[in-house]
């Protein structure tokens, strides 16, 4: 149990880009009336964006 | 007050000590009913903003006041003033100190025990879990608050729990992140990633700036001086007291930890000539 909250510890950017960035992201494209371009979803932005933004996170260690 | 300038150390300590007494053992009416009221309110945003009642930018406002809020009332419950060990209403005390802080994700037993480290050591560089905001300015102050929250910074008050035996409250830590990221990610998942966001996750963040730009940094700057009159000191907030949660007057509390926070600015008025006498560091006021 202990190893399991390490490991979610641990991907903490990236489980939180995933969990909450990209489907915050799509939110926000949708309320904006925003069209994403090459045809993608709002929800796939998100999750692109998001996922980017997390992996830049997990790296450096921090947000910003 | 008559002349003091006469007066001994000793006759200093006593006049001192009488004007707390004066303040102390007050029951603080409004901490617990700021307590209950808060969080009544924060709870009440959700369903308010999701069945459409309310719009989310005004919900976003009063949760971002609610969190910013949260704190005060735990801290009179962490220094015992709502009520004491043994007696008859310390099942509120206990339950103010839990509930209030919620919305800031911080557990009362985390909070009670690295915040009386705090008083123990405070501006110790190595010692006080509150050191890590020392800047050099009110901006500084500002981003030291948010590059604390980094995933990669060390947590301090992880190091105090750790240092002083009590690593089994870490467990609170990780029961609040997992029960808090649980919420977050489900919200965000069922459609509600904006209420999310803006009525918990980023008021948070806001709420953890200013308590720890008022609460921490302002009081104690530039946090170089140890001892128990040199290692806070009162100043003048741009926002006035009430902006600053009562701590333009934290010298008292630091000195008399027992007296409620309603109480310390006239304790501080009455106490201030001692005070200026025992070297204390009045600034401004």
């Amino acid at each position: 149990m202990i190893q399991i909250v390490q490991v979610v510890f641990r991907f903490g950017p990236l489980l939180f880009a995933f969990g909450f960035l990209a489907p915050l992201t799509a939110q926000i494209i949708k309320s904006a009336g925003w069209t994403p371009p090459f045809g993608l979803s709002s929800l796939t932005t998100g999750l692109i964006i998001g996922g980017l933004l997390g992996v830049v996170a997990q790296a450096r260690g921090r947000w910003i | 007050m008559s002349d003091i300038s006469t007066t001994t150390e000793t006759g200093l300590a006593k006049i001192e000590r009488e004007i707390a007494r004066r303040h102390i053992g007050k029951f603080p009416y409004l901490a617990v009913t700021w307590a209950f009221t808060n969080i009544v309110v924060w709870l009440s945003l959700w369903p308010l903003v999701m069945l459409g009642v309310i719009p989310l930018w005004a919900g976003f406002i009063i949760a971002t006041l609610n969190i910013m809020l949260s704190y005060l009332p735990s801290h009179e419950a962490q220094h015992d003033i709502i009520a004491q060990p043994g007696s008859r209403l310390r099942w509120l005390n206990e339950l103010v100190g839990h509930i209030s802080t919620i919305p800031l994700l911080l557990p009362y037993r985390v909070a009670k025990l690295t915040h009386l480290e705090h008083h123990k050591h405070a501006n110790d560089p190595n010692l006080d879990p509150d050191h890590g905001t020392q800047a050099k300015g009110p901006l500084a102050a500002i981003w030291t608050s948010i590059r604390n929250r980094q995933p990669g910074h060390e947590n301090a008050y992880r190091g105090t729990l750790q240092r002083i035996g009590r690593a089994d409250v870490l467990l609170d830590y990780v029961v609040y992140e997992l029960v808090f990221y649980t919420i977050l990610f489900t919200l965000a998942w069922t459609g509600f990633a904006l209420e999310a966001a803006l009525l918990w996750w980023l008021p948070r963040h806001i709420a953890l700036t200013y308590i720890q730009f008022y609460l921490s940094w302002a009081p104690h700057h530039p946090a170089t001086e140890t001892g128990r009159y040199r290692n806070t000191r009162s100043f003048r907030s741009i926002v006035g007291n009430l902006g600053s949660m009562g701590m333009q007057y934290h010298i008292v509390h630091h000195l008399h930890p027992r007296i409620p926070l309603y109480r310390t600015p006239q304790a501080y008025w009455e106490m201030k000539p001692v005070l200026e006498a025992r070297g204390a560091r009045i600034e401004e006021l």
